[in-house]
């Protein structure tokens, strides 16, 4: 075993676990606050639906939930997790929302959190560490072996761009329309390990890889690899790195539940892939998504053609229908045809909510509204 | 010196004055603009040096000028051109309340009840533990003590604003000192109208006014307040949101609050924090709230301190009242501490000292208030006054320190935020 890599923690098969990243708000102007280290402090909360802790800046804190065997526990989780936040910022004059990116904050205001994790960070990474104040969700999925991992890892990753679409909601950076769905992939991309995990055939493979890297003097610890999709051996899972903290924790459980949907549909038929004709592809195929979400085209390597993202994304949620049914995650999964059906991401939501208001301030007020679940009483008050 | 050189000049002026018949009299008083420009460029310049050699506040620099030019010293700058002048401080101070109402946030208390102890933690111990220095310790008359208290015992919303603005302060210590302050100076304007109606009770055994005029005071106050804020939302409304023209309605309806409060002696610092907290309260749509005062509010906030400085009493400077000046801030600082440490809520203890710390400032509003006072009885006021006036010299210099100390021990100021204007 590599040093500094720990050993592989064997976890029950297809479990699930989520982290997001949320923004810290000021109630006067909307703009993100410097809050999380005072907010963490004078927190009474005793863990019950997982963690909250600090992030790079102060105006980020994140959340994670236990690890669940099913989405509804993670849908439980994620709502207790949200109903403590929304009450203990409201009491710290702060307020709290999703989304990928802040629409409007001035990354040079912001200030990274006091610890030696994130002063080396910004050591390292200088303007980048606040450039970084980027929001986004990531999913762990339970894997029984080190190898079925490195497996599963390869087996996703045609499957990012669907990710990045489905919970785009970063169109909006310093204050202008990027006209990109996802515009805050493109803050991750600046750091040297970002992108895809090269092809492996197995954990060994990864070990050498690994190994590798950190003799060159490129990495010393599993945290250094921004990849999309990346195994997690503390946790025993395979992380999901690409998508945007979504507007309502609903979304987040949804895409939760299609990413163990889809696990277990590749775990059970282990389609035949081709890495590394996938790799030629896949910063193409993840650039359409971002800026294009719904509508982008994705290359397909092998077949040599183009195709609607939207048509591979129907055919996959209709194939994994029935492990959708076994895992109890069929409702989910129809919030998510619906959003498909209708195109309604949250990426859409906000540029719809911009041309109304005329104004990203009110923007962000609704992102906190409707993270507070508040969003349709306030438009009532407002319509009166 | 000054005078020898300007008589000399009077009399070479007269003298060409009978060949050119196009000059006008000897101008014997400094032109108010130029005056203002001249107070504006003095300020800056000694707050600028300040803040790059020594890392003070510029707020010091600005009373310091004050100070040094003001009558009390140099004498450049006269009371007459103070009288001239004080309309544009009042304007400044009036704009720094409005904007400190803007940021008071009344929901936050119903979410956070502790806040609501220590607001009234703060408010009460610091009255009780002045008037009662100022009764038994100094000697003074109970109404007089309670002047005394009703003047000193609110932070310096003016002071707190602009070092917090200076310091890119953000956090909760931060909100914490600007909910302090906003809220105590609130108390401190109606305990101020009661002790004037109780001093005048005193004074003339009619007590009619002294019930009727707080009354007066208060629900005038409030009322100007909401009226006018209605109306800026009524017309903010038909107006993009952060356009110039809402900037342009903010201080209009500012003004007109201005005058309003002027025309029925209502106090124009209390109309205009009540008219900011209104605007804070009532703006539901958001039509006015992302709308900020023009950056030129904090040139004339310059002249504010300026106008500060050179008001305070310091030819009445003797070590008696010096040490009584002290012991009242004394007395206030542990009234502060003690009601942030009893009842500060659920921030850490040390982060609680230091927003006791951070509301420490006494400045613009009390001299104010002590000067009307003193203006409505010469006889007594001027030197019943000077206590409270002398606690505010001292912490005119000492407070924009003490409030900056506070932000950044508590880690919330912009690291390297040096130089320019804030």
């Amino acid at each position: 075993m590599s040093e500094s890599l720990t050993e592989f923690k064997h976890s029950q098969p297809l479990s699930l676990g989520v982290e997001l990243e949320l923004q810290l708000l000021s109630q006067r102007d909307y703009d993100l606050t410097r809050g999380a280290t005072d907010l963490l402090g004078s927190m009474k909360y005793d863990g019950r639906f997982g963690e909250i802790k600090l992030e790079i800046t102060e105006s980020m804190i994140e959340v994670s939930t236990l690890a669940r065997t099913t989405a509804d526990g993670i849908a439980s989780d994620l709502e207790g997790l949200r109903q403590t936040l929304v009450s203990q910022c409201a009491q710290n004059n702060i307020a709290i929302c999703g989304g990928g990116t802040h629409p409007f904050h001035s990354w040079p205001e912001r200030r990274i959190c006091p610890s030696e994790r994130f002063d080396a960070f910004y050591d390292r990474y200088g303007y980048l560490a606040k450039q970084f104040t980027v929001f986004g969700q990531h999913i762990h999925v339970g894997c029984t072996s080190a190898d079925q991992a490195i497996w599963l890892t390869q087996a996703l990753g045609p499957y990012v761009p669907i990710f990045i679409a489905l919970s785009a909601a970063s169109p909006f950076v310093d204050g202008v329309d990027t006209f990109f769905q996802s515009a805050r992939l493109n803050a991750v991309s600046a750091f040297p390990l970002s992108g895809q995990c090269p092809e492996l055939n197995d954990w060994a493979d990864f070990v050498e890889h690994f190994s590798f890297l950190k003799s060159c003097g490129i990495v010393t610890s599993i945290k250094d690899l921004y990849w999309d999709i990346r195994p997690k051996p503390e946790f025993g899972t395979v992380e999901i790195r690409v998508c945007d903290t979504p507007l309502t924790v609903g979304l987040a459980t949804a895409l939760a539940a299609l990413a163990q949907c889809l696990s277990r549909f590749l775990l059970r038929t282990r389609p035949e892939f081709n890495t590394r004709q996938q790799l030629y592809v896949a910063r193409y195929n993840k650039f359409q998504a971002c800026r294009y979400g719904f509508d982008a085209m994705l290359s397909d390597p092998v077949r040599r053609q183009q195709i609607p993202l939207k048509e591979v994304l129907v055919e996959l949620l209709d194939l994994i229908s029935e492990d959708a049914e076994e895992l109890g995650c069929t409702a989910w999964l129809d919030q998510i045809k619906d959003a498909v059906d209708n195109k309604t991401s949250d990426a859409n939501w906000l540029r719809g909510r911009h041309a109304i208001h005329k104004g990203l301030n009110d923007v962000v007020r609704e992102s906190a509204q409707r993270f507070a679940n508040m969003f349709n009483m306030a438009a009532e008050d407002e319509k009166r | 010196m000054l005078s020898e050189g300007i008589l000399l000049a009077r009399s070479g002026w007269e003298a060409i004055q009978e060949r050119l018949f196009f000059l006008p009299p000897f101008p014997d008083q400094l032109d108010s603009l130029a005056l203002f420009s001249l107070l504006l460029v003095i300020g800056l310049l000694v707050g600028e040096w300040l803040r790059a050699h020594l890392g003070w506040p510029k707020v010091i620099g600005y009373v310091l000028a004050g100070t040094l030019f003001g009558p009390s010293f140099l004498g450049w700058i006269s009371i007459e051109a103070l009288a001239q002048i004080r309309p544009v401080a009042d304007a400044a101070l009036g704009l720094l309340m409005l904007e400190i109402g803007r940021r008071l946030n009344l929901r936050w208390l119903f979410h956070n009840k502790d806040l609501l102890r220590a607001t009234f933690g703060d408010i009460a111990l610091s009255f009780l533990f002045i008037f009662f220095f100022a009764y038994l310790v100094v000697g003074l008359t109970p109404a007089w003590a309670a002047a005394a208290a009703a003047v000193t015992m609110a932070s310096a919303p003016a002071v707190v604003l602009i070092t917090v603005e200076e310091a890119s302060a953000q956090g909760q210590v931060t909100e914490r000192i600007i909910l302090h302050t906003a809220l105590g100076s609130a108390a401190a304007f109606i305990v101020f109208a009661i002790v004037l109606g109780v001093v005048h009770a005193e004074n003339s055994h009619d007590w009619l006014n002294a019930v009727v005029h707080p009354l007066w005071v208060g629900i005038g106050a409030q009322a100007i307040a909401w009226l006018i804020a209605r109306l800026a939302l009524l017309v903010a409304n038909l107006l993009p949101k952060k356009s110039l023209a809402q900037v342009f309605t903010l201080v209009a309806t500012a003004l007109l609050a201005v005058g309003v409060a002027r025309m029925l002696a209502v106090p124009v610092f209390l109309t205009l924090f009540m008219m900011g907290a209104m605007l804070a309260l009532i703006d539901t749509n958001k039509s006015l709230s992302y709308t900020n005062l023009p950056d030129g509010h904090w040139l004339l906030a310059i002249i504010l301190f300026v106008v500060v400085g050179a008001s305070l009493p310091w030819q009445d400077f003797t070590w008696l009242v010096a040490a009584q000046a002290l012991g009242l801030l004394v007395v206030r600082a542990l009234a502060k501490i003690a009601a942030q440490a009893w009842a500060g809520g659920n921030l850490p203890l040390v982060k609680r000292l230091l927003v006791g710390v951070g509301i420490q400032p006494l400045s613009a509003t009390a001299v104010f208030m002590a000067y009307e006072l003193a203006g409505l009885y010469p006889e007594i006021g001027r030197s019943a006054l000077t206590l409270p006036l002398f606690a505010a010299a001292i912490m005119d210099l000492a407070g924009p320190a003490l409030c900056r100390l506070a932000l950044v021990r508590a880690g919330e100021t912009k690291k390297g935020s040096n130089g320019g204007i804030v």
